[in-house]
């Protein structure tokens, strides 16, 4: 089951399952999304190669587990930054038939996809999973700012600070849910926050 | 549909199968450009009914002052190739459907593999000068049965130098497709176009590979083959017409003054969807368009190449 | 005929008008009483002499005007004109086509020579003349797409076409009914028809993604879309929706028959030939409630769609705050007589 709610510009995110036809399998989480990976080895270890990108986050940390049971091709970072730098070296190397998984936050999940898609892996291709936090990013259509990791109905532009509605309307190529100016009609009319993307 | 008035300009034999043809329009003005991989379906009357057959656009699709297409002598053939190659000469008019294009190039691949099987060459011809156009990675394999069948060659040589690959079957050159999708980077397309089995063992080869699928193109243009003649009701036009054995249903509702969408004739692009209102036997399914689930249901057919065995066809047409 | 473009402005002091023939011509869009979500498209053949549908892109009296505000839009905002990588066949394509159907349709307004790939651009109103070798980028001042859409009233959106949908893969929109370019750009068909609501949906969002993959090269298609604006603003924008959604509380009942408008889009499809792209023309008629009664059987018309109107309808067109009054002004022209099935203005 998904979690989360459903739009229909908003992808589909499911449980990780290896492919079976792959050729090499190339695996990156974050925090919570750890647990995705575990659950991925617990239903097989592919004879295929492997590389798993691992960093943790917040209070969510894998990394022990992991090295007990990635047998190969395990690295464990410290930032998502870092995670992203390995990405674009590791993708160089690798060939068609490799597939990609990814397990962890919404925004996240979107910036290893900016980085697959510079090397022609389009969204098709890739495989996620949410994991770990539902806050969701938004992009504010008036200064074009993106604000990470928004929990509640309305929120904050971190570029202009304009209250923002989140419209149920979701861009692949900016990662991003569209935020748009609740009080404009009204200003200053602002309905309560409440937290539910937890 | 807009039709263009063409007349031919020029004929030549390009292998013992393969006849070139070019064609300019009637009134002398130019041909719109088109992009590579495009088809246009020609008509042509033979011995009073009418043939529409899909042939790819060859040529630069820059070149608006001619269209090329190539035709191979098809041994099978309901008229339509033979009528191409022993009736058509310089100066012959016949008429042509816009360019359509159902096998285009990914304009976002980061390289692209075509595979060419015979006469599956002719998409190609115009899609190379758009990959050399936009300077485009690319590599194209081609297969033929012996060396003077591998029409174009020489052609394709100049256009593509390194970047081809021909394999000749009399030569015992096979063209290893393990090994080639194999080791494609990140990003790659792979087109093929040919006899079915080629087709089909490019395309199961690359899912193999763990491709996925909008990574996969292929072009396979049906033709309508022939079947068991059969009879069908046309509830809006209220008539019934008889199919014969050497006839698509399409072409028999056609011939009976019943004006039917089309576009591709060949079971790909999915114009002439019809829907099925009755039928007491089996539709005999030829296209490539409806899923699995469609075809069963029985609901809908494709008159340009599929066919039924059955007493009673009532078509919402 | 010679058109006599107005100087108009679609911002601020809002100096803008139809002349009676353009009242005359306005694509009105309702045939019947209720309105109906519908696909509604039909072949963009050549509509009668003076119609808006005469010419493929249709120029009238508020061209300059509208060029002039589009400049102005794109000016304070970059990221109303996009286009990624792979878009530049379907640019040429889209140069050819507007070039073409302009200097042969308004040939007292605009030129085109050839001379093979050199060519040379004029545009009078504008006051544009540019050589260029077609298909070379750099020999022109800006992207050829942005260059020549600039110089066509309505929005453009360059679509391309593969894994059996179409994306909106480039644009330049500055006359918007609410949608926003920079955040859609690259959206797949289905993801950019998102917001429109479950009620108007009814799966004919898919059937018109399968009747335009197969959109034919010199067979364009169009459709009718409306909505209702406050004041004549082409750039409604949600970008600039802080400056024009307070618009909505200065509607009252002495002046909803100035204030309000008919907007109509004109939406137009072109195959393009060498990039087996789309292009997406969404043309914007502004016509105020009282220009729009000039015509009774019109006035008439638009009440009983408004009455009728889908409450989820009336709240997607931004309407709710107005459409009361809207509906009270129109009802002086309703009788209560029957009336044949026509957009016809008389």
């Amino acid at each position: 089951m998904e979690r989360g709610y459903w739009i229909r510009s908003k992808p589909v995110y499911t449980s990780l399952l290896w492919h079976e036809k792959a050729t090499s399998h190339l695996v990156v989480a974050q925090g919570q999304g750890g647990m995705a990976v575990l659950k991925l080895f617990q239903l097989m270890h592919p004879k295929q190669a492997i590389t798993v990108l691992y960093t943790p986050y917040a209070e969510a940390d894998y990394s022990k587990t992991l090295v007990k049971v990635v047998p190969e091709g395990l690295h464990i970072l410290e930032t998502e930054q870092e995670v992203l730098a390995k990405l674009e070296i590791v993708l160089q190397g690798m060939c068609m038939g490799m597939r990609l998984y990814i397990a962890g936050s919404e925004d996240f999940m979107w910036s290893v996809a900016k980085v697959a898609n510079k090397f022609g892996i389009e969204d098709a291709g890739m495989m996620k999973e949410l994991t770990g936090t539902l806050a969701r990013p938004i992009y504010c259509v008036h200064c074009k700012a993106t604000t990470h990791g928004v929990t509640t109905n309305i929120g904050e532009c971190s570029g202009c600070g304009r209250m923002l509605f989140v419209r149920d309307h979701f861009s692949r190529k900016l990662g991003a849910y569209m935020g748009l100016m609740i009080d404009a009609e009204s200003p200053g009319e602002l309905p309560e926050i409440e937290e539910i993307y937890p | 549909m807009s039709m263009i008035d063409i007349k031919v300009a020029a004929v030549e034999q390009v292998t013992p199968l393969v006849k070139h043809f070019t064609f300019v329009k009637r009134d002398g003005s130019p041909f719109p450009a088109f992009s590579g991989g495009s088809h246009v379906v020609v008509s042509m009357n033979v011995g009073g009914r009418v043939h529409r057959n899909p042939y790819s656009l060859m040529g630069s699709p820059a070149d608006t002052g001619a269209y090329h297409i190539s035709v191979r002598k098809q041994e099978q053939s309901r008229g339509g190739s033979v009528f191409m190659h022993e009736n058509v000469e310089v100066g012959t008019s016949l008429q042509i459907t816009y360019p359509v294009n159902l096998f285009s190039l990914a304009k976002k691949a980061h390289k692209h593999i075509l595979i060419a099987g015979g006469i599956g060459i002719t998409p190609f011809m115009s899609q190379l000068i758009d990959l050399n156009r936009l300077n485009a990675n690319f590599e194209l394999h081609y297969a033929f049965r012996s060396p003077e069948h591998g029409a174009f060659a020489d052609q394709l040589k100049a256009i593509c130098s390194s970047k081809l690959h021909c394999y000749a079957d009399s030569k015992g050159e096979r063209l290893d497709l393990l090994a080639l999708l194999s080791k494609q980077p990140l990003g790659t397309h792979v087109y093929v176009c040919g006899p079915n089995p080629m087709v089909v063992a490019v395309i199961e080869t690359a899912r193999n590979l763990g491709w996925p699928e909008n990574h996969i193109h292929s072009e396979q243009f049906l033709s309508p083959g022939i079947g068991e003649p059969f009879k069908i009701q046309l509830a809006k036009s209220n008539i019934e017409v008889h199919v014969p054995a050497e006839m698509s249903m399409l072409e028999a509702i056609e011939a009976a003054g019943v004006e039917a969408d089309y576009l591709c004739r060949g079971g790909v692009c999915g114009r002439c969807e019809v829907n099925v209102l009755e039928s007491d036997g089996a539709l005999l399914h030829h296209d490539h368009f409806l899923t699995d689930a469609e075809k069963a249901a029985g609901k809908k057919i494709m008159p340009c190449v599929s066919r039924a065995r059955c007493d009673r066809l009532v078509l919402d047409l | 005929m010679a058109l006599a473009f107005k100087q108009e402005t679609f911002r601020n002091d809002y100096k803008y008008s139809n002349s009676p023939n353009a009242i005359k011509r306005f694509p009105f869009p309702f045939a019947e009483d209720q309105y109906m979500y519908s696909v509604n498209i039909e072949p963009h053949v050549k509509g009668k002499t003076g119609s808006v549908s005469e010419f493929a892109f249709d120029v009238d009296e508020h061209y300059v005007g509208e060029c002039l505000d589009k400049q102005l839009t794109l000016d304070l905002d970059r990221g109303r004109y996009a286009a990624l990588p792979h878009m530049m066949d379907a640019q040429w394509d889209f140069v050819e086509l507007t070039m073409e159907a302009l200097s042969n349709d308004y040939p007292e307004h605009f030129s085109l020579k050839k001379e093979g790939l050199n060519w040379t651009w004029e545009n009078k109103p504008l006051n544009i003349k540019q050589s260029f070798v077609f298909g070379d980028a750099s020999t022109m001042p800006m992207d050829p797409f942005e260059f020549m859409s600039k110089q066509v009233q309505g929005d453009f959106v360059l679509l391309d076409q593969r894994d059996e949908t179409l994306y909106a893969d480039a644009g330049f929109v500055t006359s918007q009914a609410d949608w926003s370019l920079a955040f859609d750009v690259g959206m797949s068909w289905r993801e950019w028809h998102a917001p429109v609501p479950r009620a108007t949906e009814l799966g004919v969002m898919d059937r018109a993604l399968k009747y335009l993959l197969n959109l034919q090269l010199g067979s364009p298609v169009r459709r009718l879309n409306w909505t209702m604006t406050v004041n004549p603003r082409l750039d409604t924008s949600p970008e600039n929706y802080p400056l024009w959604g307070t618009d909505r509380n200065t509607v009252n009942p002495e002046n909803v028959a100035d204030k309000v408008h008919l907007r109509v889009e004109l939406q137009s499809l072109f195959r393009l030939p060498r990039s087996n792209g789309i292009v997406f023309s969404i043309r914007c008629y502004l016509m105020s409630l009282r220009e729009l009664s000039s015509y009774p059987r019109w006035a008439k018309r638009l009440h009983r769609v408004q009455k009728t109107m889908h409450p989820d309808l009336i709240e997607y067109k931004g309407m709710t705050k107005f459409h009361p009054m809207m509906v009270e002004w129109l009802s002086q022209f309703d009788d209560g007589s029957a009336m044949a099935v026509g957009t016809q203005p008389e």
